[in-house]
């Protein structure tokens, strides 16, 4: 039963002997392969690789070494963050052939503290999407309803630890893509304070809100993941240097004294049954002794338009690389410099790029710049300052991660109808602030919900710490899709 | 120019001047800023625009930058960011350059320099900090790409449209080019690309004080070039103004300078210039300057190219020009200074740094124009020794005087006049021309003289001592 083990477990079955890290990789080897078909969780099983560093790993523990604080841990890496020496495909035909020349700084502090790292996570293209669909690949499905989505653009990662293909997994975050997925598939996510982590080795989707976090089976996972890769980092200017703090310990027992907001004006939309679930969670954190009060965040309606033109103007520079010159695709018709650029990026980028490329360079046009991205910019400070706002008031802001619970693949076709999939989660990002999705039990087809976090710049710690409380107040089963909760020898 | 009303016109120019840094790494990777090496070698996965990879702001880059600022007098920004230029071109790793545009770290400023003799002062308008592209390499089948060059630290360098003439363009890049070498930021050197200029210029009627229509002159890569092209795009304006009076008749765009035709040719029209989408670059935060970071630099400045020349005129008593001359050559002013010191005239000195084109020591090239100025040898013979000297550089003058003798000059009358009468009695048709009153006689007789003696006379005595006897013959 060694899927039913959290991170945390399991590391210490390792160190005791319960386990080898051949046995743990084998195990889990042999799940991916036999839940892959269903789920599509991977868009590439790193065997070797895994097996390699659980043999050293098995060695190291032989030999009494010291170990890392992830010792034996089986973790998914989604694919738009590098593993030197494997291919890095953003869930693009672009980069399917793209192989890594380094480690983002993630993978590296991961291996370092000596997780094994299984294979690589699908995503939708260059994780512009919240369902996966976008991936040039093939969708991953939800481990809870497979008709339905993990979510995106983490969906992978996200579908891998509901699943429980491995027990850590990374996700990304620019608008929500942690955190939405996480809450689709009932699994934990958390996005960092913008800065937190550092963004080497990731390849941006727009610089100013991604952000690397974190998805896993339980809260006190997450923290012990955070003390690895929350951690700042000399190839990224973005990332803020604070002291080393511990996730893990001195968790809360109560939130007495805290004050929770909760924007009840901006989420009077939420449908029944979401809205439903949410108000319980907030019946849960009242019996944890908050205060609950309401704060007034009602400029997160203008969020959406705000992000998609920022969002857009980064991502049409940073994709601007992908020219068919140094690497990735590279059209066969091409015959001049011009049919270089346009035909292998023609074939190498799929519909939803296409256009967030087109719309991103139209809001940074000559006469157009000031009606549109300088005007987001103003409004992105206006975010800001409310939240700034409410925080004087309160200690967390309180919403639900999502509009609603899965949805079916292919049920959602208004591209607009999909970006409000992020319209609770993309102000922590416009914000810069910590965030995390905890489970909050399910809907009538057992379709999970997610309860969403959100802290104060920096205030990482307190919200992890937070949320591992409601965690382990709320009481809801199964725990693990009842399809996956089983042995699969 | 004489063809045309050359007269009536005055060119309104200003420069963009891009300097390359001599930093260690790169603008934004620890990639090795190097010229001349092998293609692709001075590279990182930030150079070619690896997805994944992020700048990295260098510090070095920031404080040249800034001691160029100071030294132009210019206004440091205290808080600047850098911005996404977006174009697609084949050398450019990420397609698109990081620049500033908005808030650009150097405001203002001015260069001093000397235009014909005289002092004039030109105003920069800016000057901010960005990366350079690569370079392609044609071949025949083929084209490669060169990125060694790409993220190289640039400083552009925006002056006024202040500049009236080519003249003043070149003394002003001469000036600039003397100064980021005098501040070690750079080493200036435009073969290689180090210091490139784009040239703006319109003329317009003198006296009037309308701009209009202007055209821009890319990578003019040698002062001889920006002279000539600037020489002739004002009179391509001239002559196309003078044939369609009060038409705005030249078209604004990007020219280059052809060196075989020597024309200037039209590459772009400024209608057709690219929308470069500007916007603050993410992934650099702003650039926050310190007022003590600003003050501790301004203390580091050395002594500047104008203090330099000021200093020049007023202790050695160079003129102007040759003062100017001097501070435009950092190694040969260097030389100059060493020397200075042992040597008793300056100007004599000065001089003496282009007879030939090696030097010897500062110290033995002051002994040499000491001896000299005090009459100990003759001007042919510290030529002689000077050539000795770069033979054997190990030879001090007096050591060579020693050793040669016959370097040493006649100071014996007697033998003088011995070798005034040689002269004459060889000579005496040109004694009778001197006789009937022809002048020439007497600088011939000189000349006889000196080459019999082997120039070992000093010219006064011997011109008096010919004196003399000629005057007695009469």
């Amino acid at each position: 039963m060694m899927y039913r083990l959290k991170a945390h477990e399991l590391t210490s079955c390792f160190l005791k002997g319960t386990y080898s890290a051949i046995e743990i990789t084998q195990y889990f080897l042999k799940r991916i392969k036999k839940i892959q078909p269903q789920v599509k969780a991977f868009l590439s099983i790193l065997e070797e690789r895994a097996l390699t560093k659980a043999a050293l790993l098995d060695k190291k523990r032989a030999e009494k070494k010291p170990l890392g604080k992830l010792a034996g841990v089986p973790i998914a890496i989604k694919d738009n963050m590098h593993i030197a020496g494997e291919i890095t495909t953003c869930g693009s035909k672009m980069l399917s052939n793209y192989k890594a020349p380094f480690s983002s700084c993630v993978v590296k502090f991961l291996e370092e503290e000596d997780s094994i790292i299984l294979g690589k996570t699908n995503i939708d293209e260059f994780a512009m999407g919240s369902s996966t669909e976008k991936s040039a690949f093939f969708p991953s499905f939800n481990p809870w309803d497979l008709k339905c989505s993990p979510g995106g653009s983490s969906g992978g990662s996200a579908a891998a630890i509901a699943a429980k293909l491995a027990l850590l997994s990374t996700g990304t975050d620019t608008g929500g893509s942690t955190r939405q997925p996480a809450a689709l598939c009932g699994v934990a996510g958390f996005k960092p304070t913008y800065g937190r982590v550092s963004r080497h080795g990731l390849v941006s989707l727009a610089s100013s809100l991604d952000q690397i976090g974190p998805i896993a089976g339980c809260v006190k996972d997450i923290g012990l993941m955070m003390e690895v890769i929350g951690r700042p980092s000399k190839y990224d200017a973005t990332t803020i240097h604070l002291p080393l703090e511990s996730f893990t310990t001195n968790m809360f027992t109560s939130l007495k004294g805290k004050t929770l907001g909760v924007p009840w004006k901006f989420l009077e939309n939420l449908k029944n049954a979401t809205s439903k679930n949410f108000e319980e969670g907030v019946k849960i954190l009242k019996d944890l002794q908050a205060k609950i009060i309401d704060v007034d965040l009602n400029i997160l309606k203008y969020s959406v338009a705000v992000y998609y033109i920022l969002l857009t103007a980064e991502a049409s520079t940073n994709f601007a690389r992908f020219d068919g010159i140094r690497y990735g695709l590279r059209s066969k018709n091409a015959n001049t410099i011009d049919d270089v650029y346009d035909l292998s990026r023609k074939e190498g980028f799929g519909s939803e790029v296409k256009k967030r490329i087109l719309l991103g360079s139209y809001v940074l046009s000559s006469g157009y710049k000031d009606a549109y991205y300088k005007k987001a910019q103003k409004v992105r400070q206006l975010i800001i300052n409310a939240h700034e706002k409410a925080f004087q008031k309160c200690d967390f802001i309180i919403m639900s991660t999502a509009p609603a619970s899965c949805f079916e693949i292919g049920a959602i076709q208004d591209p607009i109808e999909m970006y409000y999939q992020d319209l609770f989660t993309m102000g922590a990002n416009l914000a810069g602030l910590p965030a995390i999705s905890i489970p909050s039990g399910f809907d009538d087809k057992l379709r999970p919900f997610g309860l969403q976090i959100i802290g104060p710049r920096l205030h990482d710690v307190n919200v992890i710490k937070a949320g591992h409380l409601f965690e382990t107040a709320i009481k809801f089963s199964p725990e693990i899709p009842p399809l996956f909760d089983k042995e699969f020898l | 120019m004489k063809d045309l009303p050359y007269d009536f016109w005055e060119p309104v120019i200003g420069l963009e001047i891009h300097i390359q840094l001599n930093t260690k790494t790169k603008l934004f990777s620890s990639a090795p800023n190097h010229f001349g090496d092998e293609p692709n070698t001075n590279i990182s996965n930030t150079c070619t625009g690896q997805p994944g990879t992020l700048p990295l702001l260098n510090e070095e880059a920031v404080k040249k930058a800034v001691l160029f600022g100071l030294a132009i007098k210019g206004k440091i920004a205290k808080r600047s960011y850098f911005e996404r230029k977006s174009y697609f071109y084949p050398d450019m790793p990420r397609n698109f350059q990081i620049t500033q545009k908005d808030t650009p770290l150097i405001n203002g400023g001015k260069i001093t320099t000397i235009v014909n003799g005289k002092k004039k002062k030109f105003q920069i308008n800016h000057a901010h900090l960005e990366d350079d592209a690569g370079m392609l390499k044609h071949f025949t089948t083929f084209t490669g790409i060169d990125f060694n060059r790409a993220g190289v630290p640039l400083i552009e360098i925006v002056s006024k449209p202040d500049l009236h003439s080519p003249e003043d363009a070149v003394s002003y890049t001469m000036a600039i080019r003397t100064l980021v070498r005098w501040l070690n930021i750079s080493d200036g050197n435009m073969e290689n690309g180090s210091l490139r200029v784009d040239a703006n210029v319109s003329v317009r009627p003198k006296g009037s004080k309308i701009l209009r229509g202007k055209t821009e002159i890319k990578n003019l890569n040698s002062f001889n070039f920006l002279k000539m092209a600037l020489q002739a795009e004002i009179r391509r304006q001239i002559a196309l103004y003078s044939e369609n009076m009060d038409k705005e008749i030249v078209i604004s765009g990007s020219y280059r300078w052809d060196v075989a035709s020597k024309k200037t040719i039209l590459m772009r029209e400024k209608e057709s210039v690219e929308d470069y989408r500007y916007f603050p670059e993410p992934d650099i935060m702003p650039l926050i300057l310190s007022k003590d970071f600003i003050d501790t630099t301004k203390k580091n400045l050395p002594e500047l190219p104008g203090e330099r020349l000021s200093r020049y005129v007023k202790q050695y008593h160079l003129s102007l020009t040759q003062a100017f001359t001097l501070v435009n050559e950092k190694e040969l002013a260097t030389y100059f200074e060493q020397a200075v010191f042992y040597c008793s005239n300056p100007k004599s000195l000065y001089n003496w740094l282009f007879i030939s084109k090696n030097l010897p020591s500062p110290q033995n090239m002051a002994t040499l124009v000491n001896l000299l100025e005090d009459e100990k040898i003759t001007s042919t013979t510290a030529k002689q020794i000077l050539n000795e000297m770069l033979s054997f550089p190990e030879k001090t003058p007096d050591l060579i005087l020693k050793e040669n003798p016959q370097y040493l000059p006649i100071n014996d009358n007697k033998i003088i006049e011995k070798i005034i009468e040689q002269t004459m009695q060889e000579n005496l048709h040109i004694v009778e021309d001197y006789k009937k009153g022809i002048k020439k006689a007497f600088d011939c007789l000189m000349g006889q003289a000196m080459k019999l003696s082997q120039n070992r006379i000093p010219g006064q005595i011997l011109r008096n001592l010919m004196l003399k006897k000629l005057k007695s013959m009469v």
